[in-house]
């Protein structure tokens, strides 16, 4: 059973998806982890019971201050996002794809494998690449155990890069690692719901738990909204709503009449920064959730 | 059914490999790259993809209807070069190349041929920058008097490694990293330049500019100027923000918001100020990969090919984005004085 209500980081990052200016002036009011655990913990006692994390170089630090709260940190869900792609894209510029992936595997079991490949000769198998997804998963929740995680979500740009790819195994190796190894939700996050639930009928994954972007302008919702609509009443899978709000577009009362008005929400991830928000914010989401 | 080959399976080579694949009738069938790891990865879980070393080896053997080219700056043109020769419509990523007069030749082989393409400056298909242009034919809001543009990213704060920040493979920095998008804009609402007056400030970097400023004239009677960084703080993606002061208002255009002031109504648009956030014009794509703009862009390439069209951000008009951005080096290494351009 995943939390009703996941709070959002967004906020605490400088991320924001209709205006990047006041983005990155709440991103200074958050630069101390102490401001960020406030906003937690405030969050948590009404009724934010869960938390989705990036694993963001910053939020680290929150990670950090969580298991000093071990209270708290026995309650709060954690949802994990990964990879952290911003990170990658910035390294990208500078580096490269490969050398990304060779340098993050560095001291791994499969460097020496790695090197062999570089130099060029031999072929890659599939189970090879296999194990370097699987490593690179391990590389970014390294820093995140420890905390009470519910679920893994892979970032949308990596599953929408393998839907338009079509690589639907990659799904199936993500799926199945998170949840052998770190027994948790493996879910998935996407710009493209309907794309996703097609490529799944490939795969032996079913009812999935996804993270997408809904709300009543359609903002951020592909391929249409009456689309995404029908996939959500026709497809078997848990929601978990994001950008409920169109970045603030919306006023709260009225997104969130429409999002519950819909099959399948399981749960909705909402960003506040202040006490007042948070209480507006979550008090029309409870009286909404049955 | 369009089958595509692309040379460079990079960020940006796999965001368009990615999206055309998943267009519908289009089908990614061939890679090349140097990478032999990256060929034997995406070979393992795409078994059909056929992937090359050597990109001519790709052209010459596979049966393919389209071409993206993804590559460093420096081998843009003699791959598009090998593409048009043989007839193969080609995405090409922006900036077209070094300087002008390196890519002059292969505007009139694709005329010629009548061959599709195009030169990824995606921001043509960010809804607010379509809005804007739509706007500004409508001819509402008079001439243009006064421009100013501005394009930062927060990208740099040390020394740069890699071929972006190596002039001999890139072209050079910011300028022709990142303001070349802005430049591209500005053609796209105005025409052509006539002048532009530049300075360029190298200081994280050591042998291409961090920023980058000019003065351009265009030949539509515009003039303003524009500012450019990649070592900006505060500015987590890029960001770029057009501002016009014409005859009858105004108008500033950001990747975020729209607003249009009228000293009068005119038209359907009432006196005072109109404004439009991303919200108000999004339309979702039938495929997103890193935001809607390169779904746009790419499906354009793909509609122009299917009727035999062409798309505005083609191989010429690129061309004319690069004189713009040579007479920009040009003056700044003269330390601003003014250059004309001959075109």
């Amino acid at each position: 059973m995943i939390d009703r209500i996941v709070l959002g980081h967004n906020q605490f990052f400088g991320v924001n998806h209709l205006d990047a200016q006041a983005g990155d002036k709440k991103a200074a009011a958050f630069s101390d982890a102490s401001r960020i655990m406030e906003v937690i913990e405030f969050s948590f006692q009404q009724g934010a019971t869960g938390l989705m994390m990036s694993t963001h170089e910053r939020a680290v630090g929150v990670a950090e201050a969580l298991r000093r709260h071990p209270a708290l940190n026995r309650e709060l869900g954690v949802y994990l996002l990964v990879p952290y792609i911003a990170k990658y894209v910035k390294q990208a510029n500078e580096k490269g794809i490969v050398n990304i992936v060779t340098d993050s595997l560095k001291g791994s079991s499969i460097q020496n494998k790695l090197s062999i490949f570089l130099k060029g000769g031999v072929g890659l198998v599939t189970r090879d690449v296999e194990k370097m997804i699987t490593l690179l998963i391990d590389f970014e929740v390294a820093a995140y155990t420890r905390l009470n995680l519910k679920a893994i979500f892979l970032h949308d740009v990596m599953t929408d890069l393998v839907l338009g790819w079509d690589m639907p195994h990659v799904l199936e190796i993500f799926y199945h690692y998170v949840e052998d190894k770190y027994k948790v939700i493996p879910a998935f996050c996407t710009k493209n719901l309907p794309v996703l639930m097609k490529a799944l009928e490939k795969t032996d994954i079913s009812n999935p738990l996804v993270m997408a972007s809904v709300n009543k302008a359609g903002y951020q919702v592909n391929p249409s909204l009456p689309d995404f609509e029908t996939c959500l009443r026709e497809k078997k899978l848990c929601l978990l709503a994001m950008s409920t709000l169109a970045a603030g577009y919306l006023r709260p009362q009225e997104a969130y009449q429409y999002l519950y008005g819909l099959p399948n929400i399981e749960s909705v991830v909402v960003g506040v920064s202040n006490r007042e928000h948070a209480r507006e914010t979550f008090s029309i989401i409870k009286s909404h959730i049955r | 059914m369009i089958k595509v080959a692309v040379i460079g399976v990079g960020k940006m080579g796999m965001l368009h490999a990615g999206i055309l694949n998943g267009l519908e009738g289009v089908a990614l069938t061939a890679v090349s790259d140097t990478s032999g790891l990256l060929l034997g990865g995406m070979k393992s879980l795409k078994p059909e993809l056929r992937v090359y070393e050597d990109y001519l080896a790709m052209l010459d053997k596979e049966d393919v209807n389209a071409v993206v080219i993804a590559t460093p700056v420096f081998l843009h043109v003699e791959m598009a070069e090998a593409c048009l020769k043989r007839g193969l419509p080609i995405l090409l990523e922006k900036p077209l190349s070094h300087r002008a007069a390196e890519a002059e030749h292969l505007v009139p082989i694709a005329q010629e041929k009548g061959i599709v393409t195009q030169v990824g400056y995606m921001l043509r298909y960010v809804e607010t920058f379509m809005k804007a242009k739509e706007i500004m034919d409508t001819g509402i809001l008079g001439r243009v008097i006064h421009f100013r543009g501005t394009v930062y990213v927060s990208q740099l704060f040390r020394r740069g490694k890699g071929w972006r920040y190596d002039p001999q493979r890139s072209g050079g920095g910011v300028l022709s990293a990142q303001a070349t998008h802005l430049i591209d804009l500005l053609y796209w609402y105005f025409g052509r330049a006539a002048l532009v007056s530049g300075h360029t400030r190298a200081w994280y970097s050591e042998q291409v500019e961090d920023f980058a400023h000019a003065w351009i004239e265009f030949e539509n009677g515009a003039r303003g100027w524009i500012d450019s960084s990649w070592s900006m703080r505060h500015h987590r993606l890029m960001e770029v923000e057009i501002n016009l002061s014409c005859e009858y208002g105004s108008l500033t255009v950001s990747d975020d918001s729209l607003k249009l002031f009228l000293d009068q109504k005119k038209g359907r648009f009432n006196a005072g100020w109109t404004s439009w956030r991303r919200p108000d014009l999004f339309e979702g794509v039938e495929i997103d990969l890193g935001g809607p703009q390169y779904t746009r862009q790419d499906k354009d390439f793909i509609r122009a090919i299917r009727e035999g069209g062409s798309v505005e951000s083609d191989l010429a008009s690129s061309l004319e984005v690069q004189r713009i951005v040579d007479a920009f080096y040009r003056s700044a290494d003269s330390q601003g004085k003014p250059a004309c351009f001959s075109t």
